[in-house]
């Protein structure tokens, strides 16, 4: 099937009113017509473009937060000093999505509501604790990414929503966080596996900590168990190792054309005492550069 | 000793780059002609069925659908290269996904793949072979159990299953092997390839009477032309096949694929029709993609590294139909043997059908999935020997006088100084970080003799055009042919012009494939201008009553020699007379290859202009996760006279880049019944910019007999032969076992470096 409309929206309203009558939103189009060039899923029959819509173009920096607007694309993401100070997991997640192109072009509302369960930003998001803020006709909503991402391409967004913003509180001082997946290649990359981390270190203990999965389940999750094996620790080797092999026994790889279950098992637990360590030394002050995957890769350069 | 030189050579710039780069070039898919339609096919269902019946009545009824074409509407002909195994369009059985059983033509081509999908099709599913190394076996069923009516060449050595056979026996191998001190067997699996060009393939076709018109993207303008001739069964003057600019092919756009299908469509419709693929059909639809490989090796050796032995058995994967891969099974046994001596040999090589997406040329078919494995077994008989693997080499690679185990004798090639030269710049022996490596390959790969013709004509204003079948592949090869002609011709190649690239214009050419292009094509140029030298020379001598033999072509003007007052201007001669010289220059003979025990001989039993290749590449291993980058490269090649160093390096830089690709990361996963699983940019994965490492160049230049013009071999395929074998011994020296399988995957590399399970 091929579009039959396509309007572009001057508004929040405007497209609101239009996805009230049926239309998918667009917006960089990065996994919309990506998606239906490879055959995945065809293009909805009504399309609203929203990418002209200003008041969705902006990241903004609230008491405690970063809000960022659903057309925030990834070299914006990557490019602003409070996230790649503060949610500095979230700059490592943008910093690696598709290509240059992907980068430029690729909105972070578009990732979030794609819903892919190998989308680069949802657990850094997840382990931020950030919210999406849906709007419809019959007002506005506040979601948890984690509440929000409910399997392989769907989301607790009732369909006459939009997403218009993420707010993403910053971590308490003495935090750091990170984001690393497994790269075949240097560009054009999709999660195979990959894990978030964010700790937060008092006295040189951990006192909070969130690790989540991705690629690794229908959706990105967190695991409790490897947050449990951190919290108390001084995040030596051996909790990261702890936490690293809870990682592996909550996924639930699966065996496919990019790895073999066995494989993707295995690469759960590197992958995550890889992010985990790099959220370590990143609340110790220790500089691991953005984005952390090419550099925790055995220090490839 | 063979002399090393360094290359001393004109610096030529491309001419077609900036309209490349700044997007104003126009390929096949940017044409449109008035009144077009849209093409699109309907492809098989099964990978192996019988049709019972074909209804294109739904797909004619739909609005905007002015053709559809099956196999009634076309001569019911076979096609192919070295076997003519395959329709236009199915007619009772269907053989892989991509076999085509209509065609559509519709005022969009929404309209056109909407039509397509409304023919009817009934079948009859068939059992499918996709592992074609049991191809022979009793059990397996026959591809084609019609074979032996087909036509094709007698020397294939066909039966059953296997397409191709070819072996190379040379004296006592099982008595040699049994007296060898050392003997190491090994097996090796290799995953199909795709050439992958960075533009799809698209085809416009425009009737004119009984005459019709093609642009298309093609490496083999001729073999296109003769393919619409064939299948649609009208002459060849009746076919012009023009291919604008070529946005790539490695391989994958040689031979004749969808040129006929699109002709037969708009002589239906009555309306030029245009076919543009998507990348997901330029995966799955195009049969034409590197083989997939089993092979086994046992070679025995005495203490002091001398090959005394090798047996050697190669399975490779045909797929569905012969294309033009015909030649596959002599080619990987020439392989097999690797540039070495060997004192006795027992090679078996069978080209085997399947159901799976036939295999055609890529690149330097064959060969970098034979050396790959070649090379690893040569590391691990010197492990088994105690000596490095270096010094093995240098022991046993061919060199001047070295006789092949097909009986050809070698003169003035320089393997071991392309071997020395890459260890240098590599720095073997260095000492490395950890979990690096640096791994070594070598490889040869022939040059292909074959009939070209130019034509070369002088203006009034004493500019010249050159008119050459040559077609460009993005190797830059073609463009540098005003080179060649204005040394003839004492000008300036910014004189000169260029007509090519259709078919109606120039003779025979056997297209950009095989390296030939220099090798083939320069010098019918050159034997084209040295025609017009002599009629400038004939001129110049009656007008400065001089004789001819003291005159010569300088700087635009003939002039006497020794006294350069006394001259013509080339422009003054011309404007008195039509100046224009033809030729095709004396195709360089094959090299003799008495050897008794090749059977299937297919003309690739000796190696003409051999090109000698040494890689040497280093690598780090992410120990946890299996992931490899390769770090430096060191390419050092002996192909002949460098003629343009520039485009030469392009060549190696390409090459070598692809090499890494096949080595790492490229690979057509198939299920269980032959379909491709990863027929997408996203899972293919090809090698990136990102990815590629620093890369070193050599070119060893010798004085090679047999040579194309000014000493010249060809360039454009070697530098992708020993790259995967370079990389797979590098990794060898890092993981607990050698990885086998290629691509050599993270995931095969970090499970080739587990513990194996007690």
């Amino acid at each position: 099937m091929s579009v039959e409309t396509f309007q572009t929206a001057a508004s929040v309203d405007d497209a609101i009113a239009a996805i009230a009558a049926g239309a998918r939103p667009v917006a960089g189009g990065t996994d919309l017509v990506v998606g239906a060039r490879q055959g995945k899923k065809p293009l909805p029959p009504s399309l609203v473009a929203i990418h002209r819509i200003a008041d969705l173009h902006s990241i903004e920096e609230d008491t405690g937060l970063v809000r960022l607007g659903a057309l925030a694309t990834h070299a914006e993401i990557v490019a602003h000093p409070a996230i790649r100070t503060r949610l500095t997991a979230l700059a490592d997640a943008s910093a690696i999505v598709g290509s240059h192109a992907t980068r430029a072009h690729g909105t972070i509302g578009g990732n979030v509501m794609n819903a892919s369960p190998a989308m680069e930003t949802g657990g850094p998001l997840i382990c931020f604790s950030a919210t999406a803020t849906l709007k419809s006709g019959s007002g506005t909503r506040w979601v948890a990414i984690e509440d929000l991402l409910t399997g392989p391409g769907s989301t607790s967004a009732h369909a006459d929503e939009l997403l218009v913003s993420i707010d993403v509180p910053e971590p308490a001082e003495g935090s750091g966080n990170a984001y690393v997946r497994l790269e075949y290649r240097r560009q054009m990359e999709i999660a195979v596996v990959g894990a978030s981390a964010l700790v937060t270190i008092s006295d040189g203990t951990i006192s909070h900590a969130r690790v989540a999965i991705t690629a690794l389940a229908p959706t990105i999750r967190r695991v409790a168990d490897a947050e449990a094996a951190l919290v108390g620790s001084d995040g030596g080797e051996t909790a990261i190792a702890a936490a690293a092999a809870a990682a592996a026994a909550a996924a639930t790889p699966i065996s496919d054309v990019r790895a073999s279950e066995r494989y993707r098992r295995a690469m759960a637990e590197v992958i995550t005492a890889r992010a985990v360590g790099a959220a370590i030394a990143r609340s110790r002050g220790t500089d691991v550069p953005i984005p952390a995957s090419p550099a925790l890769h055995g220090g490839l350069s | 000793m063979t002399a090393v030189e360094e290359p001393t050579t004109t610096q030529f710039i491309r001419p077609d780059g900036h309209e490349k780069v700044t997007g104003t070039g126009r390929y096949t898919a940017d044409l449109d002609r008035t009144g077009q339609l849209h093409a699109a096919f309907r492809y098989s269902d099964h990978t192996h069925a019988k049709i019972l019946s074909i209804d294109t009545s739904s797909a004619e009824a739909l609005p905007g659908v002015l053709a559809v074409v099956t196999h009634e509407d076309v001569p019911d002909v076979l096609y192919g290269g070295m076997v003519q195994d395959r329709r236009l369009f199915a007619r009772d059985t269907v053989r892989f996904e991509g076999d085509i059983i209509a065609g559509v033509a519709a005022l969009t081509p929404e309209i056109a793949r909407e039509a397509a999908s409304l023919v009817v099709v009934e079948y009859e599913p068939l059992p499918v072979l996709t592992d074609w190394a049991a191809a022979n076996e009793p059990a397996a069923i026959l591809v084609h159990p019609g074979w032996e009516s087909y036509s094709g060449d007698e020397t294939m050595g066909r039966s059953g299953n296997t397409l191709g056979y070819s072996s190379i026996v040379s004296g006592d191998a099982d008595a040699a092997m049994a007296s060898a001190d050392v003997v190491v067997k090994s097996h090796f699996r290799t995953d199909p390839v795709q050439g992958v060009p960075i533009e799809p393939r698209a085809v416009v076709a425009e009737w004119h009477g009984e005459e019709v018109t093609i642009w298309t993207s093609t490496q083999v303008p001729y073999a296109a032309r003769g393919g619409v001739a064939h299948t649609l069964q009208i002459p060849e003057s009746h076919v012009r096949v023009i291919v604008p600019l070529l946005g790539g092919g490695f391989g994958a756009k040689c031979d004749f694929h969808f040129e006929g299908h699109v002709a037969a469509l708009a002589r239906k419709a009555g309306r030029p029709v245009k076919l543009v693929f998507s990348r997901h059909e330029e995966f799955f639809a195009v049969g034409h993609r590197r083989e997939g490989f089993v092979i086994e090796l046992e070679t025995g050796a005495r203490s002091d590294g001398t090959l005394v032995a090798r047996r050697g058995k190669l399975l490779i994967d045909s797929g569905a139909y012969c294309g033009e891969g015909g030649f596959f099974a002599q080619m990987a046994a020439m392989h097999a043997l690797g540039p070495y001596v060997i004192e006795t040999t027992d090679i078996h090589s069978y080209l085997n059908y399947s159901n799976n997406q036939p295999s055609s040329s890529i690149r330097a078919p064959t060969a970098p999935q034979v050396c790959w494995a070649v090379e690893q077994h040569m590391d691990e008989l010197a492990e088994a020997l105690g000596m490095d693997p270096v010094e093995l080499r240098r022991r046993t690679l061919i060199e001047d006088g070295s006789v092949t185990a097909t009986g050809q004798v070698l003169e003035n090639i320089a393997m071991k100084e392309t071997l020395e030269k890459a260890l240098e710049l590599i720095g073997y022996g260095q000492e490395l970080a950890e979990d690096e490596a640096i791994g070594v390959a070598c490889g040869w790969w022939p040059c292909f003799s074959a009939n070209s013709g130019a034509y070369v004509k002088l203006n009034g204003d004493g500019t010249g055009t050159i008119i050459t079948g040559a077609q460009e592949n993005g190797t830059g090869s073609v463009m540098a042919m005003p080179m060649y002609a204005a040394e003839e011709l004492g000008m300036k190649p910014e004189d000169f012009t260029m007509l090519y690239q259709d078919t109606a214009a120039a003779p025979w050419d056997m297209g950009s494939c095989g390296s030939q292009t220099t090798f083939n094509s320069a010098r019918a140029v050159i034997a084209a201008a040295v025609e017009v030298r002599d009629q400038l020379l004939d001129a110049a001598a009656e007008q400065l009553e001089a004789s001819r033999e003291d005159l010569e072509l300088v700087a635009g003007a003939a002039r006497v020699k020794g006294s350069p007052d006394k001259s013509v201007a080339i422009t003054e001669l011309v404007g008195g007379g039509t100046f224009h010289g033809k030729g095709s220059g004396e195709t360089p003979p094959q090299p003799e290859a008495p050897a008794e025990g090749c059977v299937g001989k297919l003309g690739v039993e000796s190696f003409l202009a051999p090109q000698l290749i040494a890689h040497a590449v280093r690598v780090k291993l992410d120990r946890g996760t299996g992931v490899v980058r390769v770090l430096q490269v060191a390419a050092a090649h002996d192909c002949g006279k460098i003629l343009n160093r520039i485009g030469a390096d392009g060549q190696v830089y390409g090459g070598v880049v692809m090499g890494l690709g096949q080595a790492l990361t490229e690979g057509t996963q198939l299920d269980n019944e032959g379909r491709q699983r990863n027929p997408h940019l996203l899972d293919y994965k090809l090698f990136t910019a990102s990815d590629a490492p620093s890369i070193d160049i050599a070119w060893i230049e010798t004085p090679t007999p047999n040579a194309g013009p000014k000493g010249s071999k060809g360039v454009g395929e070697p530098p992708s032969v020993p790259t995967a074998g370079a990389v797979g011994n590098a990794i060898a020296k890092l993981v607990k076992r050698r990885v086998r399988e290629l691509p050599m995957t993270p995931e095969r590399v970090w499970e080739a470096d587990q513990e194996v399970p007690s």
